[in-house]
């Protein structure tokens, strides 16, 4: 590598680009950006400073924030000329997952509610499309056994095919997705106690050709039954997001979700406030037809981080019953826009899991 | 509710009978098989409404082992043991009550 002499200052080095890039921290993960290992590739050519700015996910909510920073403080360095920067991402796994049977998978979300009619399938389903569109890898597992809605809002509701003994999951707005759904018609019930619903939750989780995945998020039934305990149990889950309305009674019940997650430490990413208010379509007013603020009164009194107000929008739930999520159907709406930041903000929440630590199991 | 203290960083098969659980905030705790076994937490061990125990570790050998041992999600440990009884799931906070060491047994 060429480095020459300039004037007074002396050549720009890769050392002191580093020391100056320390200054950057990640919001998120309260660190700088030299310490987390985020520089990559970095490369210093008389006054050309060129990098890789390797981030955790590519849904990064705060990554046009950190490279505008860094290159500000490159800039600043006497002698340099001109920083190119480009902006990567490597979605980290959690810890222990590779210790599953779904090694290829880096990270579960689960996500849950404590009362039905929430809008906990909606919410998952956008969550999912928006990460995909972000340029990840993302699964969606229903795991509503009973009444498996995902088929509806995908728009496919064809068996999956079956290779090697494993289903090959059906893909729709960028996502692999997985449903009792495909596999039941949709008008016939599945009358079934819990060890069965178990089983089948066990078999759409493990029994599925998944690849690798950033993401698999899955879409819980309400309550706190055998697929959560299932769930908690076998996997190493990344997380949980609670999805509530702002009704004292909806969040009420909802507490009960996220105690249960949290005795069998499951990290809780964040509620999502559903129905938060209603947009007119005539007027354009607001109403806060369940009331105002209160799952985000409620994540500040648990300490626990609130992702954002979803509108009761008719947009949403016509493009769901369409099989197009809005995210991906309608990208530009402010709903659609809403949804992202909130998909962003799990993004974030499931990169900070990743650097947790877990016990070291030594029984051999 | 989790803390340092009901936080396993390591757990480590030293013998056929015996674990070794290293806890985030410093202590370790050691664990044999039999005793275990005979405090396991199952239904059919301890009766489901009242506590009451139905096995206790008197009815377990001294020569018990485990058989396998795995991590049951991010909050407890599955062990099956020699009898091959395996139903019990043992979470942090009970292993961490159970330590038998001078300073908890005080």
């Amino acid at each position: 590598m060429a480095i020459w002499n300039r004037e007074k200052d002396g050549p720009v080095t890769e050392e002191k680009v580093l020391d100056i890039l320390k200054r950057v921290q990640d919001p998120d993960l309260r660190k700088d950006i030299v310490s987390l290992g985020f520089i990559r590739n970095l490369k210093v050519d008389g006054g050309n400073v060129a990098f890789d700015l390797n981030l955790t996910t590519p849904a990064c909510p705060v990554k046009d924030q950190m490279r505008d920073e860094a290159v500000a403080l490159v800039k600043g360095l006497a002698g340099v000329q001109n920083v190119d920067v480009k902006m990567t991402a490597e979605v980290r796994q959690t810890p222990q997952m590779d210790r599953t049977a779904l090694k290829g998978v880096k990270n579960i979300i689960a996500v849950g509610s404590g009362k039905g009619g929430v809008g906990k399938s909606t919410v998952a389903v956008n969550i999912a499309t928006s990460l995909a569109a972000e340029g990840t890898a993302v699964g969606l597992l229903d795991g509503d056994i009973y009444g498996p809605t995902m088929p509806i809002m995908l728009g496919i509701d064809q068996p999956p095919k079956s290779v090697n003994n494993k289903m090959i999951p059906q893909e729709s707005a960028g996502i692999r997705f997985m449903s009792m759904g495909l596999l039941v018609k949709s008008d016939q019930p599945l009358i079934w106690r819990g060890p069965m619903a178990h089983r089948a939750l066990q078999q759409c989780l493990f029994d599925v050709e998944w690849g690798e995945l950033d993401y698999l998020v899955v879409d819980l039934p309400p309550g706190t039954g055998d697929i959560h305990l299932t769930l908690a149990q076998q996997v190493p889950l990344t997380g949980a997001v609670i999805v509530s309305t702002p009704q004292d009674v909806g969040l009420r019940i909802s507490m009960k979700t996220l105690r249960m997650f949290q005795q069998t430490r499951v990290p809780i990413l964040g509620i999502v406030e559903n129905m938060s208010y209603y947009i007119c379509p005539h007027c354009e007013s607001r109403d806060y037809i369940f009331g105002e603020g209160g799952a985000k009164r409620a994540a500040a009194e648990l300490d626990i981080p609130f992702l954002g107000e979803v509108p009761l929008d008719l947009a949403i739930r016509q493009q769901s019953d369409a099989g197009s999520p809005i995210v991906i159907s309608k990208p530009d709406s402010a709903s659609a826009k809403t949804l992202r930041e909130i998909s962003r903000k799990v993004a974030a929440q499931v990169s900070i899991r990743s650097f947790a630590t877990l016990p070291v199991l030594e029984v051999e | 509710m989790a803390s340092d203290a009901t936080t396993p960083t390591k757990i480590k098969k030293l013998s056929p009978g015996e674990i070794q659980i290293l806890w985030a905030d410093g202590h370790e705790t050691r664990h044999l098989a039999p005793l275990l076994r005979g405090l396991c937490p199952c239904a059919s061990c301890q009766d489901e409404m009242t506590g009451q125990r139905v096995i206790l570790p008197i009815h377990i050998p001294d020569s018990l082992e485990f058989k396998k041992i795995e991590l049951v999600g991010q909050y407890a440990v599955h062990f099956e043991f020699s009898d091959s009884h395996g139903t019990g799931i043992y979470s942090y906070e009970y292993l961490r009550e159970l330590c038998r060491c001078p300073q908890c047994a005080r």
